[in-house]
């Protein structure tokens, strides 16, 4: 039983040609992923909240509830 | 046998054979060039050594010659421990491609019986 002649030159340059485009597609992919699965959800929803934020409704607010030190609430 | 595909230095396997300088060499070439630095009559340790390191960081699993003509080296430095490591390394070279080490062993099995090489196989050390 002779065993024949196996390739036995350029053998991590083929695996590098075929696994780094993949990798660096998927890589991609992921970073895209994150882009509109995440950031992007989040930072609509701190838009959304701040496009009908009333700081002065809400400073009220606050002042009523007594949390500050610095000015109380309107007269008990 | 694939280096002769053209291509730019990504897909060269030897670290000379970049086809964007003036050195272009042919497999033979190649191996002929090394088995003639195993060949040296006269070869140091060091020289031994440094060959070997030198032929392992390339992209390629030395061809049978090659290793034969280290293998004699060692035989000329009375370097036993030297030969059994170089065919431990072939076969680590060799990575996922099982084929390739027992081919080269069959190649080499001449040489072997010889010089009186056991592999690490026979001595039991590829189990750890």
């Amino acid at each position: 039983m002779s065993l024949p002649k196996p390739v036995m030159r350029g053998l991590l340059g083929k695996r590098l040609r075929f696994h780094l485009p993949i990798a660096f597609t998927l890589s991609l992919v992921a970073a895209i992923a994150f882009k509109y699965g995440v950031t992007e959800p989040r930072k609509k929803a701190y838009a959304d909240f701040y496009k009908h934020y009333d700081a002065t409704k809400e400073f009220n607010t606050m002042k009523e509830a007594g949390i500050f030190e610095s000015v109380r609430p309107s007269v008990d | 046998m694939a280096a002769s595909s053209g291509k730019c230095s990504f897909t060269a396997p030897v670290a000379a054979r970049c086809y964007s300088h003036a050195m272009v060499e042919s497999d033979e070439e190649f191996d002929a060039r090394w088995v003639t630095y195993f060949s040296k009559p006269d070869i140091d340790a060091w020289e031994l050594r440094k060959g070997m390191n030198t032929l392992i960081g390339y992209d390629l699993v030395p061809e049978a010659k090659i290793l034969d003509s280290a293998l004699r080296a060692c035989r000329r430095l009375n370097d036993m421990a030297s030969a059994i490591r170089i065919l431990e390394a072939v076969k680590d070279k060799a990575g996922p491609h099982k084929d390739i080490y027992p081919y080269l062993l069959q190649e080499l099995r001449p040489t072997l019986t010889e010089l009186g090489i056991s592999t690490p196989e026979e001595l039991g050390m590829d189990k750890c």
